[in-house]
C-alpha cells in the first residue's frame, strides 16, 4: 500500500536520498525559479541573451511589477477572477451540499442512476463540449460575459462536487438523522441543522479547491470570453504580449501576481485542502 | 510633428482636406459602433484608442464600443465574433487570410465605398491585394518592410559592402563565415521565420508571379523552378551561413546572436529594429539592405503584410462603419498613427508623410521605387493557412537536413492536391 517509511531503509539508502532530494526539488521548480527571477529583470536582457546572468541595467523589479499594477488591465482581470471565482465556489459547493443530502440520506429508485449521471459528467473530456457550450452561451447571450462562464463553471463542478459530498455524507453516522427523525424533526431542519453543521470540513475542503480549480481555468476562459471586461487572469496574461514581442518580462511577473491568490489560499488551507484530496479515499 | 513628407507641402494639404471632406462629411453618422480590434501591444493599443477618440471627436454621434483582443487569441476568435454579429468593424489581414472570410460572406464588400472615397488612387498600391473574387474587402491601415538587416559595424570590419547580386552575397557570407560567425540568425521555432526565407529566395529565383501561382497552389511544389528556389537556399545552408539549432529558437530568441555579434543578419520584418535598438545597438552599426537579385531579369517582389479594417455583413451601423474606414484611410490619419511615436511603420495612403527614420526611409523607397515585381503578404498570408502550415514545417525540416528535400517537396505536393 504505502511506500516503506525513508526511516527504515540502510544509511547508504538514506544518505543518496536526503542527497538527491535537494537537486531533484531544484529541477522541479526550475520553471518557476526561472519565472520569478524573469520577472525583475527588463525586456533588453532577453534581447542581449541574458536569460540567466546578473540584468546589465540593474533589477527591473519595481518597474515591472508596477507596469503590471498600474499601466495594464491587469487589476482588472484579477477583479474578473475574483467574481468568476467566488460565485462560482459558492454555488457549486451550495449545490452540491443539496444533491449530496438527498443522494446520501434518501433512498429511492434511481438514486444510483442519477448519482452516476453526475459522476458521469466528470468523464466527458471537455474538449467535446467546447463548441456545443460556446454556441449554447452564444444564444443565450451569455457568450463574453462573466455570468456565463460562473453558470458553465458551476454546472460543471456540481457533479464532481456531489460525488463528494454524497459520500462524505453516506459516512456520517445514520444513527443522527435517525434520532432526528424520532425527535419529529422536519427534513429541512434535519439537514440546516444536523447535517450542514457535520460537514463543515468538507464545504472547507471543497471550496479550497473549487476555488483553484477555477481560478486556474484558462480553457473556458479562452473559449467563452475575449474582452477585457469579462475575461479573467489566466486568459488575460496573454495581453502582455506585444503585437510581434513576447513580453518576458511582464508576462513574469503578471504569472506572479496571478499565482498568488491560489497558493496563498493553499498554504492559509493546506489542512482542508490536503482533507479534500484524501476525503472519502480511506473510509 | 518631426516628419519629413514625401510628397509637397500643398499636394498633402488638398488630399488631407479631400479626404477629410470625404467623412466629415459622412451625412452625420451617429448610432452605436462596435470595433472588435486585435492591436493589443501597448502601442498600437494606443493608436487604436486614439483613432476611436479622434473619430468620436468628427463625428459626435457616433458611441464606439471598442473591444481590444489579444493578437494570437484574435486569429482563433474572428470566426466567432463574425458569425455571432457582435461587430460592426473588426481588425484582419489582406491578402488569401480573407479568403476564408470572403468566401463564408461575412466580411462586407465595400468596393462601392473605394470608387466613392477615391481610395482608388490613394490607396493603389494596397488595391490588389484587398481585392477578392471582384470585390474589395476592407481598407489597409499599415504595412512594413521585410528585408536584411545587417552589423554595417561588422561589414565594415570584414571590408565587406552590402550586397546587391547573389555573387557578392555568396562571396560576403563566405568571408563572415570564414570570421567565425555566422551570416544570419533565425529562430524556426514557429515556422513563419523560415517561410520568409523561401519568399525571398522564391521571388528572386522565380519572380512574383510564380510565388503567387504557387502559394495559390497552381504550381506543383515537385516543379523544378521550385528545386531550383531550394537549391539556392542549400547553397547558403551548405556554408554553414545560418546559425546552429534555429530550430529551438523564437524569433526573438535568435536576437542575442545579431546583438552579440555572433551572426551579422538578420532577414526580418521591420519591428526588429526596436528590440535591437533597445538591446544597445546604434544605427552607426545596423543596417538595411534590400534582400539581393539572384537573377538579373526578375524584378523584384516583397513581402510587406498589409493589417486592415473589415466591416462584418452583418454589421447593424453601416454607415458610421463606412465613415470609420474612410477616417483610418485618410492621409492625414495614415501619417499620424504609422509615425515614429506610435506603430513605426509604413503608411499605405501614397498621400501620407513618413517619419524621418533611417529603416522606415529605407523601407518606403524599396517599396516605392524598387518592389516592380510586386507586394507580397508574407508566406502564410498568401498560402492557405492549412498549406502554410504544413509547408512551413518543410522549410524547417530542409533548413535543418537538406537531404530530405524530396520527401519535403512530397509531403508538400501531396498537402496541395489535398487543400486547394
Amino acid at each position: 500500500m504505502f511506500p516503506r517509511p525513508i526511516q527504515q531503509y540502510s544509511p547508504a539508502a538514506r544518505i543518496g536520498y536526503q542527497a538527491l532530494l535537494p537537486f531533484a526539488l531544484l529541477v522541479w521548480l526550475i520553471p518557476l525559479l526561472a519565472v520569478m527571477w524573469f520577472s525583475v529583470k527588463s525586456g533588453d536582457d532577453f534581447t542581449q541573451g541574458n536569460y540567466w546572468g546578473w540584468p546589465e541595467g540593474g533589477l527591473e523589479g519595481v518597474t515591472n511589477y508596477w507596469m503590471v499594477f498600474a499601466e495594464s488591465d491587469m487589476p482588472r482581470y484579477l477583479w474578473n477572477s475574483v467574481v468568476i471565482t467566488v460565485p462560482t465556489m459558492i454555488g457549486a459547493v451550495a449545490l452540491s451540499c443539496m444533491t449530496g443530502f438527498a443522494l446520501g440520506v434518501y433512498r429511492f429508485k434511481g438514486n444510483l442512476l442519477i448519482f452516476f449521471m453526475f459522476v458521469a459528467g466528470n468523464f466527458v473530456p471537455f474538449q467535446i463540449l467546447m463548441v456545443p457550450v460556446r454556441d449554447l452561451t452564444d444564444q443565450m447571450g451569455l457568450y463574453d460575459t462573466r455570468m456565463g462562464l460562473i453558470l458553465f463553471h458551476i454546472a460543471f463542478q456540481t457533479g464532481f462536487c456531489t460525488l463528494f459530498m454524497r459520500n462524505f455524507i453516506r459516512a456520517l453516522p445514520r444513527e443522527l438523522i435517525e434520532a432526528a427523525r424520532v425527535e419529529g424533526v422536519s427534513e429541512y431542519r434535519i439537514f440546516w441543522y444536523v447535517v450542514l453543521p457535520l460537514m463543515r470540513p468538507a464545504i472547507a475542503a471543497l471550496c479550497v479547491l473549487i476555488f483553484t480549480f477555477i481560478w486556474n481555468d484558462f480553457f473556458w476562459a479562452v473559449v467563452l470570453t475575449q474582452s477585457p471586461e469579462s475575461q479573467p487572469v489566466t486568459a488575460g496574461i496573454t495581453a502582455f504580449n506585444a503585437q510581434f514581442r513576447a513580453m518576458y518580462h511582464l508576462m513574469s511577473a503578471g504569472s506572479i501576481v496571478a499565482a498568488i491568490p491560489p497558493v496563498a489560499m493553499f498554504f492559509l488551507m493546506q489542512k482542508h485542502f490536503i482533507a479534500g484530496l484524501t476525503l472519502g479515499a480511506v473510509k | 510633428m518631426r516628419s519629413i513628407f514625401k510628397t509637397s507641402a500643398a499636394a498633402l494639404a488638398a488630399a488631407t482636406m479631400l479626404s477629410g471632406a470625404a467623412y466629415a462629411d459622412g451625412h452625420g453618422v451617429s448610432g452605436p459602433l462596435r470595433i472588435f480590434s486585435d492591436m493589443s501591444n501597448p502601442a498600437p493599443r494606443a493608436v487604436m484608442e486614439g483613432m476611436v477618440e479622434r473619430f468620436t471627436e468628427a463625428n459626435p454621434g457616433v458611441e464606439v464600443e471598442l473591444v481590444i483582443t489579444d493578437r494570437e487569441a484574435w486569429k482563433t476568435q474572428i470566426r466567432n465574433v463574425l458569425q455571432s454579429g457582435t461587430a460592426d468593424i473588426v481588425n484582419w489581414y489582406a491578402g488569401n487570410r480573407m479568403a476564408p472570410y470572403v468566401e463564408a460572406g461575412l466580411f462586407m464588400d465595400i468596393s462601392d465605398l473605394w470608387e466613392e472615397g477615391g481610395l482608388t488612387e490613394t490607396l493603389a498600391s494596397t488595391q490588389g491585394s484587398m481585392t477578392m473574387d471582384d470585390g474589395i474587402w476592407g481598407v489597409p491601415y499599415t504595412y512594413y518592410q521585410w528585408g536584411v538587416y545587417y552589423r554595417e559595424d561588422i561589414f565594415a570590419e570584414l571590408g565587406l559592402e552590402a550586397p546587391t547580386t547573389w555573387e557578392e552575397e555568396l562571396s560576403n557570407c563566405q568571408a563572415i563565415v570564414d570570421s567565425g560567425r555566422s551570416c544570419y540568425t533565425i529562430g524556426t521555432q514557429f515556422l513563419w521565420t523560415a517561410g520568409g526565407w523561401f519568399d525571398y529566395l522564391n521571388m528572386r529565383t522565380n519572380g512574383y508571379d510564380f510565388h503567387m501561382e504557387l502559394t495559390a497552389g497552381e504550381v506543383p511544389w515537385t516543379d523544378d523552378r521550385v528545386r531550383a528556389t531550394f537549391e539556392n537556399w542549400q547553397t547558403l545552408i551548405d556554408m554553414g551561413a545560418f546559425i546552429d539549432d534555429h530550430q529551438s529558437y523564437s524569433w526573438q530568441e535568435a536576437l542575442p546572436f545579431m546583438v552579440n555579434g555572433e551572426a551579422t543578419a538578420y532577414l526580418m520584418g521591420n519591428f526588429a529594429v526596436a528590440p535591437l535598438r533597445e538591446a544597445g545597438l546604434s544605427d552607426d552599426q545596423l543596417g538595411f539592405y534590400q534582400f539581393p537579385q539572384i537573377d538579373a531579369s526578375i524584378e523584384p517582389g516583397e513581402d510587406a503584410p498589409t493589417d486592415t479594417f473589415h466591416i462584418a455583413a452583418n454589421a447593424e451601423n453601416v454607415e458610421a462603419a463606412e465613415a470609420f474606414l474612410l477616417f483610418v484611410a485618410s492621409a492625414e490619419n495614415q501619417t499620424l498613427i504609422n509615425n515614429g511615436d506610435n506603430l513605426g511603420q509604413l503608411p499605405v495612403n501614397s498621400q501620407a508623410g513618413v517619419d524621418d527614420d533611417e529603416f522606415l526611409n529605407a523601407g518606403f523607397d524599396m517599396l516605392s521605387n524598387n518592389a516592380g515585381g510586386g507586394i507580397a503578404q508574407f508566406f502564410d498570408r498568401d498560402a492557405p493557412a492549412e498549406m502554410a502550415q504544413v509547408a512551413m514545417q518543410g522549410f524547417q525540416q530542409f533548413m535543418v537536413d537538406p537531404s530530405t528535400l524530396d520527401q519535403v517537396l512530397q509531403i508538400l505536393e501531396g498537402a496541395r492536391q489535398r487543400i486547394y
